[in-house]
């Protein structure tokens, strides 16, 4: 019986793709952009105000998909620190709290670091401008921080303040979508904030500052997944020394 | 400026290109560095040096990656080296000298 299902569901499927095949050869390239996207470009610059228009439908558009994106990268930089500290031996401990990186590493690391900080800061604050924004200049700080973990520093990682940051954050986060209740459609996530003059630095209502409570967010959740994976257990602020 | 421009990139392209083979032809971790960072340093810096003679508006920005590439790279490819070393992976059989390790046993 089982056999038999399987077989008809294999036929199913290969006569679904052998459908497919005619459409193969009289493919057409489309030559002009479907309703949703020529209405999303014709709409984003009196809407949003954002130059970028990847980011106005991130911030603004699916706001909310955004507010759930954040929110499972936080679910996972979670499960890898309850993950990490289910590690017993010293393997990680070994290959980076006990080795400085060598000297090329120590002197030229600490002199790419800030302008490796300045550039994902950069990335962060122009994300309603040009490419990028608080993911990717997120993740630029946090390798910044990387740098620092490789040269043996990462005893020294501020952890409840990593914490306090990425909360306050998130709840930024939130709070900037609640203002959205104060306009006239009185819905979460709606951009209520002046637009500012197109193009400039200070413009497109609320999506820089969601951007930057973005970039924060980012930034200390990956700093600490990487430091938790880099600490032994024990290893951390000295409150759990008595656990072997 | 665009015939400078253009056997720049040309160059660089044909230096990542044979970096590219060097990843696959070299035999060990430490001799696929070589081309893996050095024809790419090479490469990458010539390839942008082109893109300024080509679009000089883009000059200030492609010097500044120059500089990030020139500082960057060594560091990057000197830290994978290191590490590789003290974990130890093996050189290949064909290498004639370990100048680190004759070192340290004569420290």
């Amino acid at each position: 019986m089982r056999k038999l299902t399987g077989l008809l569901l294999m036929g199913g499927f290969v006569l679904y793709l052998v459908s497919l095949v005619p459409g193969l050869f009289n493919a057409t390239t489309p030559t002009a952009l479907d309703s949703v996207g020529a209405a999303i470009i014709e709409d984003s610059r009196t809407t949003s105000g954002s130059a970028n228009v990847v980011t106005a439908i991130v911030v603004q558009y699916r706001g909310l998909d955004t507010l759930g994106e954040v929110t499972v990268l936080f679910v996972s930089a979670l499960g890898v620190a309850i993950l990490a500290s289910g590690f017993r031996d010293d393997v990680f401990r070994s290959m980076f709290a006990d080795d400085d990186g060598g000297f090329i590493l120590q002197y030229g690391g600490r002199l790419l670091m800030p302008f490796i900080v300045l550039v994902g800061v950069y990335i962060v604050a122009h994300g309603h401008l040009s490419p990028g924004g608080g993911f990717p200049g997120g993740v630029l700080i946090a390798t910044a921080v990387f740098i620092l973990i490789l040269t043996g520093q990462s005893a020294r990682m501020p952890h409840r303040l990593l914490s306090i940051l990425e909360g306050a954050a998130g709840l930024g986060f939130i709070g900037l979508g609640a203002l959205g209740f104060l306009g006239s459609e009185l819905s979460f996530l709606t951009n209520t904030l002046p637009k500012g003059e197109y193009l400039t630095l200070l413009s497109a209502g609320f999506i820089p500052f969601i951007y930057a409570m973005v970039g924060i967010k980012v930034a200390s959740e990956l700093t600490t997944v990487v430091s938790v994976l880099t600490e032994a257990p024990g290893h951390e602020s000295g409150k759990e020394e008595g656990r072997s | 400026m665009t015939i400078a421009g253009n056997v720049l990139v040309l160059l660089g392209s044909a230096f990542l290109v044979l970096g590219g083979l060097g990843l696959l032809r070299m035999p060990d971790v430490y001799n696929r560095l070589q081309a893996g960072t050095k024809a790419t340093t090479l490469g990458a810096m010539s390839v942008l040096l082109g893109s300024a003679f080509l679009a000089p508006g883009l000059a200030t920005k492609a010097v500044l990656v120059i500089v990030f590439i020139a500082l960057a790279n060594p560091i990057s490819s000197s830290t994978i080296a290191r590490s590789a070393y003290k974990a130890g992976i093996p050189l290949a059989p064909v290498s004639v000298r370990d100048d680190l390790k004759s070192k340290e046993a004569a420290e």
